[in-house]
């Protein structure tokens, strides 16, 4: 029973923890995006980094769930509404520009007009 | 009139391309995978990716240079913690201007994990793609 418990438990944190690095790379770009230079995203990023500091210490579970979820929130409030996105991604000014021709077309460039007269 | 078109029946121009690179075709490239004025470029070498990426790994402030070698965990040999991987993860991408999903950015833990990413993606960005 206690092993199944610790299992759990074990399980638990692990997905606390990606959800936690998921959520501070989000923000950590959208930090990014809301930075009209980079000399300004500098100190944004450090205050971003000790929120999520003060509270690296906590190790009951259900507070650790509600603060993911108020960080969740909080970012959820502040996000950018027209974040950058690399360009040929989804959503980005190069996507689906110029795509590479579908296999089995071929396109003969050299007419040879002047040897079929 | 009629001597002009005389001479045009028997003189014949032999078409070629002057020069290779400005036609659409091009001598010297291959006709699968480059076309002119694409974003398609030829892929990064191994070596190249592996030298950027330790650069970026080396110039992150909490890593000491000289410990970095294209073969250690972020965690584990360099002491950093998670959100620090995070930070790397996100200065590789902006290195070679990629946007890696978050379920696999979560998952480049080393130095090695990197290297192998970001040469096998397809969009991965050489140096000079702003001057293409």
């Amino acid at each position: 029973m206690s092993a199944v418990s610790t299992a759990a438990y074990a399980a638990r944190r692990a997905a606390q923890k990606e959800k936690v690095r998921i959520l501070y790379r989000r923000a950590l770009k959208d930090t990014l995006n809301w930075a009209v230079h980079r000399h300004l995203f500098y100190p944004d990023a450090d205050a971003l980094r000790e929120r999520f500091e003060t509270n690296k210490h906590v190790e009951d579970p259900d507070t650790i769930d509600r603060l993911i979820e108020n960080a969740e929130a909080s970012y959820n409030k502040w996000r950018h509404p027209d974040p950058y996105v690399v360009p040929w991604a989804p959503g980005g000014s190069k996507f689906h520009r110029n795509p590479t021709p579908p296999a089995g077309i071929e396109i003969v460039y050299d007419y040879g007009k002047e040897d079929n007269e | 009139m009629a001597l002009r078109a005389a001479l045009l029946r028997h003189v014949r121009i032999p078409a070629q391309t002057l020069n290779p690179a400005l036609t659409l075709t091009g001598g010297k490239w291959g006709p699968p995978s480059l076309r002119w004025m694409s974003s398609h470029d030829d892929h990064l070498t191994k070596s190249e990716v592996t030298e950027r990426v330790l650069s970026v790994v080396k110039s992150f402030p909490k890593v000491d240079p000289s410990t970095v070698t294209s073969d250690v965990h972020f965690q584990k040999d360099l002491g950093l913690d998670s959100l620090d991987n995070v930070e790397i993860v996100m200065a590789l991408e902006e290195e070679f201007k990629l946007e890696i999903p978050d379920k696999e950015a979560d998952k480049i833990d080393s130095t090695n994990l990197a290297i192998e990413y970001i040469y096998n993606h397809p969009m991965a960005g050489s140096v000079c793609a702003l001057l293409r």
